[in-house]
């Protein structure tokens, strides 16, 4: 993937090869300017993104072998248990905050005019 | 939907927190596998799928809204993508993308795309579509094809075909963009 200026042939099965990989964030980081640029104007590229994950999907995502579930609920209870915990410590910081960025937003209108 | 999944619905989206907290593991149970492959397919990575479902149930327990009035479990796969899990794979890349050259936009449709007939069928019924369209290309695309599903590198599959590496990668792109156009009917057209 550390090949400079790839055609768009060679960008997508590198997509593709990362999506089945696992390593989405290393093709993503892999882009070069004229290489994002090449993406977002190539319709075929899309197209064969489409397909490239339908096929990860039928391929792949069967063989992708799910947490124990019991230790996984017990990490989404420990979450739920901090949101909690962090909601009870700070009743009025939601709105505090809310309050805030809408004065913000006011601020910005009103420049804006 | 079952019935366990039909009860722990009903008590995620009950008013009072608690109710919501203990319905969540019948939920999760029910859903996890489901959830966890369907992530998978954009993610491609056990380990970030793990992390990423976890906050996708404990927004669900947050703000579980979206939920109400479902159905069926296509319903509640697509609503859990479409409200919950899109949201977080977007925060996923976010971060990444920093410092990379796509816009939000372009990274928004790489990585959590809207969702697409394809993704809505059984996984049966999936087999059944691709096996037919691999069925009408060549031999050699369909071998590619083949190959680079049972994770064959390209210099593999260039060994496998007698080729080389460049010939391979426009033979998958050219093949992908064949089967596009094979299962268009399953697609959003813009």
């Amino acid at each position: 993937m550390s090949e400079s200026n790839r055609e768009i042939h060679e960008l997508l099965v590198d997509y593709a090869g990362a999506l089945r990989d696992g390593c989405i964030p290393t093709f993503l980081k892999s882009l070069r300017r004229e290489e994002a640029e090449r993406i977002a104007s190539s319709w075929e590229f899309w197209d064969a993104a489409e397909v490239s994950r339908i096929l990860n999907s039928a391929g792949f995502a069967d063989k992708a072998v799910a947490p124990n579930v019991g230790l996984f609920i017990s990490r989404v209870d420990a979450e739920i248990a901090s949101r909690l915990k962090k909601a009870k410590a700070s009743p009025h910081g939601k709105r505090s905050a809310r309050a805030r960025s809408v004065t913000k937003r006011e601020n910005r209108t009103e420049k804006s005019i | 939907m079952n019935k366990r999944l039909r009860n722990a619905l009903k008590g995620l989206t009950a008013p009072d927190v608690e109710r919501r907290r203990r319905a969540m593991e019948p939920f999760v149970r029910e859903t996890q596998v489901r959830f966890f492959k369907y992530l998978y397919w954009y993610l491609g990575n056990e380990g970030e799928c793990e992390v990423v479902l976890e906050d996708v149930y404990a927004d669900i327990w947050e703000n579980p809204e979206r939920l109400r009035n479902i159905t069926n479990e296509k319903q509640l796969l697509r609503t859990v993508y479409l409200y919950y899990m899109r949201k977080r794979l977007r925060e996923v890349y976010r971060r990444i993308n920093r410092n990379l050259y796509l816009s939000q936009r372009n990274l928004k449709d790489l990585i959590a795309p809207e969702i697409g007939t394809l993704e809505m069928v059984s996984r049966s019924e999936l087999q059944r579509i691709l096996g037919q369209a691999l069925s009408k290309l060549k031999a050699r695309e369909r071998r590619a094809i083949e190959f680079w599903m049972e994770g064959a590198s390209n210099r593999a599959i260039a060994n496998e075909l007698k080729t080389t590496v460049g010939a391979v990668k426009m033979l998958v792109y050219r093949t992908m963009l064949k089967l596009r156009k094979m299962l268009r009917y399953y697609y959003r057209e813009d």
